[in-house]
């Protein structure tokens, strides 16, 4: 049990570099929710109705995930230098899939009679869109959009081996001074509190999803 | 670092509907497209490029190759080990006398995965010393659950009718797995063994950080060295190598299927 | 420009779809007259659902004008028409993720109404179809029976007050009886709205019974024959007709009268509270061996006979259930299948809040069965003559 009491020390005493560490960690997760959400979901209306378009869409997306992490945020090095940036693009990229390969899923399960009668009743394209198919599909886009986030999450942690920090920075500073004391603290700290970052967003996109579904469709 | 074939349904007893059709047609042109267009890239940026002694003790093609093997060994190694352990054990937990523990076992899978595997990669170097038997055992930990979920919710989409029947006719339990229920989960295992190698590729490009080697290794030191150039090759042959790698899985894949699924 | 009588004309209309030599709909002349209620019925593919469609513009068509109110509408902004007609569909299509007053409450939206008019005329309409506005305005779509869903369905329809409705086999989706009860409605309703209605079924009966004229349409929406129901069924214009009307004719002219047009029979009631002794005395003062139990709604609940008077059992449960009540909007072919479930011989005819207004007996049913048969027969025997 000195291990534990060891590491509850390590983190103690280190608690302005974990805070420094996880606001970049959170960083990247939040920016890129908002950007992969906003190029997913535009891509994902823009294909629904395109069968082509559509599966090439969702097959680039899902080619994108079979490129190794490291070897994506390496290749980005040259275009964008080291440091946010390739480690966000590289991150955005892997966000699409999921997010797209729902938001095209919701949005074409939504029942043809109710589209039909919004159609009859005069709702325009847009409208039928707006007021109709993106909030009837909401419960699974916000699903695909829970699954990205968690994905990113975890494959945040190695931004930190081209310059981008975050809490992977703990686990590399603890593979650095492997075999002397205080490496295993650091390791924990950082896997632990990805982990636990992890399971947070995990409940709060549960909330999320129960208070903006509507009561109609639970 | 994840694999796309975690997110296509293997259901074995879905009729296969055009679009899965086209979908997976596309999938065989987009892949090896990527593959050609990075191969191309790497390549005209190896041939051209500059380098300096550091930047070409990294990646003089002799070194690069042995990166390579080392690379494709440890993937290889740790997807055998995967696949053994989690199909099998995802089969036995479907079996009717086990289907208890299957929910809190996803639900371990599912919890798992928020879990990174560069985390995972330096504890076990911490607990059991680096190298390459570390490096493989790492990588089955971090691709286990995602096969193993695989397996299970798979086997659990086979068509519950089908295998009644088979026992209404007559057959035994052990006959009804081994007639009816293993050839038709044969696309589960075939779509798990693509999953685990594509995870692992992704994976053991970090093993070169617990000296097990590997096209990372190459990545890492070029890094380290400020030799952005050399850097970005190994980046692209390790990308090359996981496209590859899922292409052929993929064709295995298609055409490795029972006809009639 | 004279004004017609025509709220809808369709000039010449076709619709072929692209890759088909042959047109859905040929050449089409159709009239809608203001204030009818025009039925479209065929058989299975002849195009009666696009024709339907063509009006309201959800198909386009390839050739032809499409004139509403006089106006040519052919060419104006699809969205803009539509929000002048009301359009109702077999399986409805309720928006499931809002509430039944939002749903209601679309078009008015769409047009602009203030919010306090269409709250207003929210609640106005559920009370039209039967539905307390204080339960149902906030229920969702889910929560409803299929009867409460259709409803539902044509009060949003009905929402923006549109002068024409679309409606294309909307009774289809629910059971036999729950039709006949919002065909019913319906057509009360049709009594005070007068609106303009344009229906589409495949069933004759409905169409007979709906229908202020109907038009019956072959494949291409070729029309057959285009009349009153008592028109068609006294001249069928082709053996198309004749077949599409089926045999039994006859059975046929059940359909033309409804229940309020026919002698309405009394029998003994007694009505809750009441005592063993009323009952028996009722009884024994009549000629029948059963007297009807009303609540105190008056709405008939039980058959009671000797037996059940003298039985052990309350009276409001004893005797026989009354299992069929017809209303004075069915037709009497409604009312003789209705018939034929009942154990009695007597069909209960009751208003719309179920109080009892007298019986129909099936023997009074027969004898205009008998009637009608001879008429006919007479009839034939002359044109053969």
């Amino acid at each position: 049990m000195e291990g534990i009491s060891s590491f509850i020390d390590f983190v103690t005493s280190r608690t302005d570099a974990i805070t420094e560490a996880t606001l970049e960690h959170l960083s990247y997760v939040v920016s890129v929710f908002i950007v992969g959400t906003a190029i997913a979901v535009s891509i994902g209306i823009l294909v629904r109705n395109r069968p082509f378009a559509r599966e090439v869409a969702l097959g680039i997306a899902s080619v994108m995930l079979t490129i190794p992490s490291l070897g994506l945020f390496v290749m980005l090095i040259p275009v964008v230098g080291i440091g946010f940036w390739p480690p966000f693009i590289g991150l955005t990229i892997y966000s699409l899939l999921p997010i797209m390969r729902n938001t095209v899923a919701g949005l074409n399960s939504v029942d043809q009679a109710v589209l039909e009668s919004a159609r009859g009743m005069g709702l325009g394209g847009r409208q039928r869109l707006l007021k109709i198919e993106l909030p009837m599909a909401w419960p699974v886009i916000i699903t695909g959009v829970r699954i990205s986030v968690l994905l990113i999450s975890g494959i945040a942690a190695i931004a930190t081996l081209v310059g981008g920090g975050g809490l992977g920075r703990f686990i590399n500073t603890g593979l650095g001074r492997l075999g002397l004391p205080g490496s295993m603290e650091s390791v924990w700290t950082g896997t632990l509190l990805i982990i636990v970052i992890a399971l947070i967003i995990d409940s709060i996109f549960l909330v999320i999803r129960r208070a903006t579904t509507s009561p109609g469709l639970r | 670092m994840t694999a796309p074939g975690a997110f296509v349904s293997a259901d074995p007893t879905a009729r296969r509907t055009v679009m899965e059709g086209l979908r997976a047609r596309i999938e065989l042109i987009v892949t090896p497209l990527f593959f050609l267009i990075l191969v191309a890239a790497v390549g005209a940026v190896w041939v051209y490029g500059d380098f300096d002694s550091t930047a070409s003790r990294i990646i003089n093609w002799p070194t690069m190759q042995r990166r390579i093997i080392e690379h494709i060994n440890v993937t290889f190694w740790s997807t055998v080990l995967v696949v053994s352990i989690a199909i099998p054990l995802g089969i036995f937990i479907t079996r009717p006398n086990f289907k208890r523990f299957a929910p809190p076992i996803l639900g371990l899978a599912n919890a798992g995965q928020a879990a990174p595997a560069f985390g995972l990669l330096i504890l076990f170097a911490g607990f059991f010393g680096t190298g390459t038997t570390t490096a493989i055992l790492a990588l089955l930990v971090v691709a286990l659950l995602p096969v193993l979920r695989n397996t299970m919710v798979g086997l659990q989409q086979v068509d519950q009718a089908v295998i009644e029947a088979g026992r209404g006719m007559g057959l035994s339990k052990r006959q009804a797995l081994t007639r009816i229920e293993l050839p038709l989960a044969v696309p589960i295992i075939l779509a798990g063994v693509r999953i685990a190698l594509v995870i692992n590729v992704g994976t053991a490009a970090l093993v070169g950080l617990i000296g097990a080697g590997g096209i990372g290794e190459a990545i890492i030191s070029a890094l380290q060295l400020r030799r952005d150039t050399a850097a970005f090759i190994a980046a692209g042959i390790v990308a090359a190598l996981a496209l590859l790698i899922d292409f052929v899985a993929a064709l295995a894949e298609r055409y490795l299927r029972p006809k009639g699924i | 420009m004279t004004e017609t009588d025509a709220l809808i004309r369709l000039e010449k209309v076709e619709k072929t779809y692209p890759g088909s030599e042959i047109p859905a709909v040929a050449e089409l002349d159709l009239e809608v007259l203001r204030g009818e209620i025009l039925v479209l019925v065929g058989p299975s593919g002849c195009g009666k659902s696009t024709t339907l469609r063509l009006i309201n513009r959800m198909i386009e068509p390839t050739k032809g004008r499409i004139y509403f109110e006089g106006e040519d509408v052919t060419d104006v902004d699809p969205d803009q028409l539509r929000r002048k007609i009301g359009y109702v569909i077999q399986q409805i299509g309720l928006f499931p993720h809002r509430t039944i007053a939002e749903n209601i409450a679309t078009v008015p939206g769409l047009v602009g109404w203030d919010r306090d008019r269409i709250a207003s005329r929210v609640d106005e309409l559920l009370e039209v179809i039967g539905m307390d506005p204080s339960v149902f305005r906030g229920r969702y779509p889910k929560e409803l029976s299929g009867g409460q869903a259709q409803r539902v369905g044509v009060a949003r329809a009905l929402a923006a007050d549109p002068d024409v409705l679309l409606m294309d086999e909307p009774f289809g989706a629910v059971d036999p009886i729950a039709r006949d009860r919002l065909q019913n409605e319906f057509l009360r309703l049709q009594e005070e709205l007068q609106k303009t209605i344009v229906f589409v079924t495949h069933d004759i009966d409905e169409a007979i019974k709906m229908g202020d004229r109907i038009a019956i349409l072959q494949e291409q929406s070729v029309i057959a024959q285009h009349d009153t129901p008592e028109a068609i069924l006294a001249g069928p214009a082709s053996k198309f007709v004749e077949d599409f009307l089926g045999a039994g004719a006859t059975l046929k002219g059940l359909n033309l009268l409804r229940v309020r047009e026919v002698e309405v029979d009394d029998i003994p009631t007694v009505t809750a509270p009441t005592s063993r002794e009323d009952v028996r005395r009722v009884l024994e003062s009549s000629e029948s061996d059963w007297v009807l139990y009303l609540d105190e709604k008056r709405v008939p609940t039980r058959w009671l006979d000797r037996r059940a008077v003298d039985g052990p059992e309350a009276l409001h449960q004893g005797g026989k259930e009354v299992l069929v009540t017809v209303e004075p909007e069915d037709t009497l072919r409604d009312a003789l299948e209705k018939m034929l479930h009942s154990t009695v011989g007597v069909g209960c005819c009751v208003d719309p809040h179920g109080a009892y207004l007298g019986v129909i007996k099936l023997e009074t049913l027969m004898t205009l069965i008998a009637d009608l048969q001879r008429v006919e027969r007479d009839k034939q025997a002359a044109a053969s003559a």
